[in-house]
């Protein structure tokens, strides 16, 4: 019986990965920024998953449980090649509004980029890409408050309104 | 969702999608499927493992070399046996790198530079495995394979090319080949720059490349190749193929042919492989420096 879940969860897993790779693309490239890693991170992705997609109790949970590898996948893989980008103070001081700023939109062009990783994937993942914040924070592999947090602080940084996030994280 | 948020996820998702991405997840769920298929039980990998990294032994010393294959050509002197061989199999690891050597150069300083060469790039993609199957231990397992090795290519009175070729999986299961050219008579390794009496040749054999990967795309709906007309639509040749390297991969054919070789993805998609083309004599007649090697 084992095994035939097996063999559904891979032909479920098969599909899913079809239907959604554009979207698992975007997110490994969100962190390595480079075309040729993305599509390594992905390709890592998959087959990791391919081999685990036993231990995959229930089928529900595969769109977190495969996030979370991408995202591992991919921060191991800016660990590996020493990328990972470490926010100095400055960059902090210089994100955080000084004043209170009247013009809008400043260079929001680059906002995401930006803005820190650990306050980026929080947003991409919670926003962009649907996910419940306990889901996040079970993917990030942080506490749901510190995840709550953290997107407080990267709305803040972004200088976005907060009650626009609250509906959301009350019952996050 | 607030205006800024929905901005910030335009740009987010506006980041072009590579071609590659399709050959590339497919290509990982079939080898994940093949993986999965053979796979040994969990209690299994550990103990097998354990016991399959003590068998891979790393030989080092000239003394413990295996002489694997002789390429025994009558009538040269000149020959390339297997040094040294690097071998792992595990159930998602292998490994397989195969050093050449080349004998009885009488030109030892070209022999003991292209022998160093081989010996420090086998062993730097054997270092490479192994930190890689660690890493990804580390991370409950997965598959990093490794294929390298080379075969001759021309053998002759005059010339002898190696090509040694790496297939690596753990990445986008890339393929690199790199060659090297003698000239068994002179015992000089030949380039591709020394062939010919000025810079025109790139011009020229990328000129030639680019209409034979026309005609074979026209009569063949299989072959593809970035470049416009080569078989595409037009639009997704964005970082087309325009001009060879001047030190562009390259061998002599055992009936005095240039053949120009490219890796994997570098001239079309992942499924052409290494792509191979020989430019007519010829076209080349007028640069050349003389008919010596090719004719």
């Amino acid at each position: 019986m084992k095994t035939r879940n097996a063999f559904q969860h891979e032909e479920i897993f098969v599909q899913f990965i079809r239907e959604q790779k554009e979207r698992f693309y975007l997110l490994a490239y969100s962190y390595t920024k480079n075309e040729q890693d993305a599509l390594d991170v992905v390709q890592d992705s998959i087959q990791k998953a391919m081999l685990s997609l036993d231990r995959l109790e229930n089928v529900e949970y595969m769109k977190s449980w495969f996030y979370k590898i991408v995202v591992r996948t991919s921060i191991d893989f800016l660990r590996k090649h020493k990328r990972l980008q470490v926010t100095d103070d400055d960059t902090l001081q210089y994100l955080t509004p000084a004043q209170e700023d009247v013009y809008e939109n400043v260079d929001l062009e680059h906002a995401l980029d930006e803005l820190p990783l650990m306050y980026r994937e929080v947003v991409i993942l919670h926003y962009f890409e649907d996910l419940k914040l306990a889901d996040v924070a079970n993917i990030l592999n942080i506490k749901l408050s510190t995840a709550k947090s953290r997107l407080y602080k990267a709305l803040k940084l972004l200088k976005i309104q907060l009650q626009d996030a609250k509906g959301e994280t009350a019952h996050g | 969702m607030d205006e800024k948020l929905k901005e910030l996820e335009k740009q987010y998702t506006e980041v072009p999608i590579p071609k590659e991405l399709d050959f590339v997840v497919e290509n990982a769920l079939k080898q994940g499927k093949k993986k999965r298929k053979n796979r040994a039980p969990q209690w299994l990998l550990g103990t097998a493992a354990a016991a399959m990294l003590f068998t891979a032994g790393l030989n080092v010393s000239p003394a413990m070399a295996r002489t694997l294959s002789d390429i025994p050509v009558v009538g040269s002197i000149v020959k390339v046996l297997t040094w040294t061989e690097y071998k792992v199999a595990e159930d998602t690891y292998d490994a397989d790198i195969k050093v050449p050597a080349i004998e009885n150069l009488e030109n030892k300083k070209l022999a003991d530079t292209l022998n160093e060469k081989y010996r420090s790039e086998g062993k730097a993609l054997y270092n490479d495995f192994v930190a890689e199957v660690d890493y990804v231990k580390g991370q409950g397992g997965g598959h990093v394979g490794i294929d390298s090795g080379y075969e001759i290519k021309t053998d002759n009175d005059q010339i002898l090319s190696i090509g040694r070729y790496t297939v690596n999986t753990v990445g986008s299961s890339s393929t690199t080949m790199h060659y090297d050219t003698i000239d068994k008579q002179n015992e000089i390794l030949i380039t591709l720059p020394m062939l010919f009496k000025d810079d025109s040749y790139i011009k020229t054999i990328s000129e030639n490349i680019i209409e034979q990967m026309r005609k074979q795309a026209a009569s063949d709906p299989d072959k593809k190749y970035w470049v416009i007309g080569g078989g595409l639509p037009d639009d997704e040749v964005i970082d087309g193929f325009t001009t060879i390297k001047a030190d562009q991969q390259f061998y002599i054919s055992d009936k005095g042919k240039l053949v120009i070789s490219f890796d994997k993805y570098e001239v079309a998609q992942g499924y052409m492989g290494i792509v191979e083309f020989e430019i007519p004599t010829d076209v080349l007649k007028n640069e050349l420096v003389s008919s010596k090697y090719i004719h």
